[in-house]
């Protein structure tokens, strides 16, 4: 057995300690999977309209909920993934009872609405947000952009 | 009793390969997540107040800057700007943008009130144009008007 041992080490065969890479493997698998399943629960495709005044934010300072609207004809808000009723009517309509839900749960910290609208939405549907936003006593309110020139802004 | 055998040869230099394989993946995940948070930006404003079940007028305040966005019926989808009720820039920014630089010159403060008005039919991307133009030209306190629905 020794002998066999002692063959092996001088053949100076490359051995890759695998535990490590398999460690680290397994949590990119796992980090990759979370993190997409989260990033398409908030965030759905949309054209965003182009700024150049707007600014990046330390959007990890707040607690954040993600408004999206999208289909300019006929405009749907999607929130988590779950489209959610909007419409101006008397009273908390669904949107603004779920952001009261969300303020209750968010506690001291502030939360903070970031509106992700297509840039062909008419304006009303983004009025009827602010209005269900304002009703639920929020105070946090931004709207995604893309970040462009002065000259391209212009131009477009 | 041992017999001197030919002498050992050196082991090869081998690098470890696996800090460096965990340092890589590490990068990896940098490089792939920091992307994705560049190219988008904020445009941060004031809400509406709200009083009551449905939203109320707020006060009017006839001495503040009026941006009106209105729609064209032969283009829904167009624009055409109208700066205090009475000069049109039809759909040039720029327009409103030197007119805006030019209320600054002329002595208005930063902080002045400044409101968009755009119609209910109006395209978000003009409302946000708008906004630019005015945060551009310098001014600081921009809301949006919120119509009595």
């Amino acid at each position: 057995m020794s002998r066999k041992k002692k063959g092996s080490a001088a053949s100076g065969a490359v051995n890759f300690n695998m535990t490590p890479m398999i460690d680290i493997v397994f949590n990119l698998l796992i980090f990759f999977i979370l993190t997409s399943q989260f990033t398409q629960l908030e965030i759905e495709q949309v054209n965003l309209p182009v700024s150049f005044a707007a600014k990046p934010e330390q959007v990890a300072d707040y607690r954040n909920v993600v408004i999206n609207l999208k289909d300019p004809d006929a405009p749907k808000c999607v929130v988590m993934g779950q489209r959610v009723d909007y419409r101006v009517q008397e009273g908390d309509n669904e949107l603004s009872s779920m952001l009261k839900v969300f303020k209750e749960d968010a506690g001291d910290k502030p939360l903070n609405v970031i509106l992700r609208a297509d840039e062909m939405v008419p304006y009303e549907a983004v009025a009827s947000v602010m209005l269900g936003v304002a009703r639920a006593q929020i105070e946090g309110w931004w709207i995604t952009t893309e970040i462009a020139d002065q000259e391209e802004v212009l131009g477009g | 009793m041992a017999r001197a055998g030919p002498p050992k040869q050196p082991d090869k230099i081998q690098p470890p390969m696996t800090p460096m394989i965990d340092i890589v993946f590490q990068l990896l995940i940098f490089f792939l997540l920091i992307p994705s948070q560049s190219g988008e930006a904020y445009l941060t404003t004031n809400l509406p107040r709200t009083s009551g079940p449905v939203a109320g007028k707020q006060q009017i305040d006839i001495k503040r800057v009026k941006i009106e966005l209105q729609v064209p019926e032969n283009d829904d989808k167009g624009v055409v700007i109208v700066l205090n009720e009475s000069r049109q820039f039809g759909q040039n920014f720029e327009g409103l943008l030197a007119a805006l630089q030019g209320l600054q010159d002329a002595g208005l403060a930063k902080d002045h009130p400044v409101l968009i008005s755009p119609w209910m039919s109006c395209r978000h991307k003009w409302v946000v144009r708008a906004f630019d133009m005015a945060v551009g030209a310098g001014f600081t306190n921009v809301h949006f008007a919120v119509p009595y629905i």
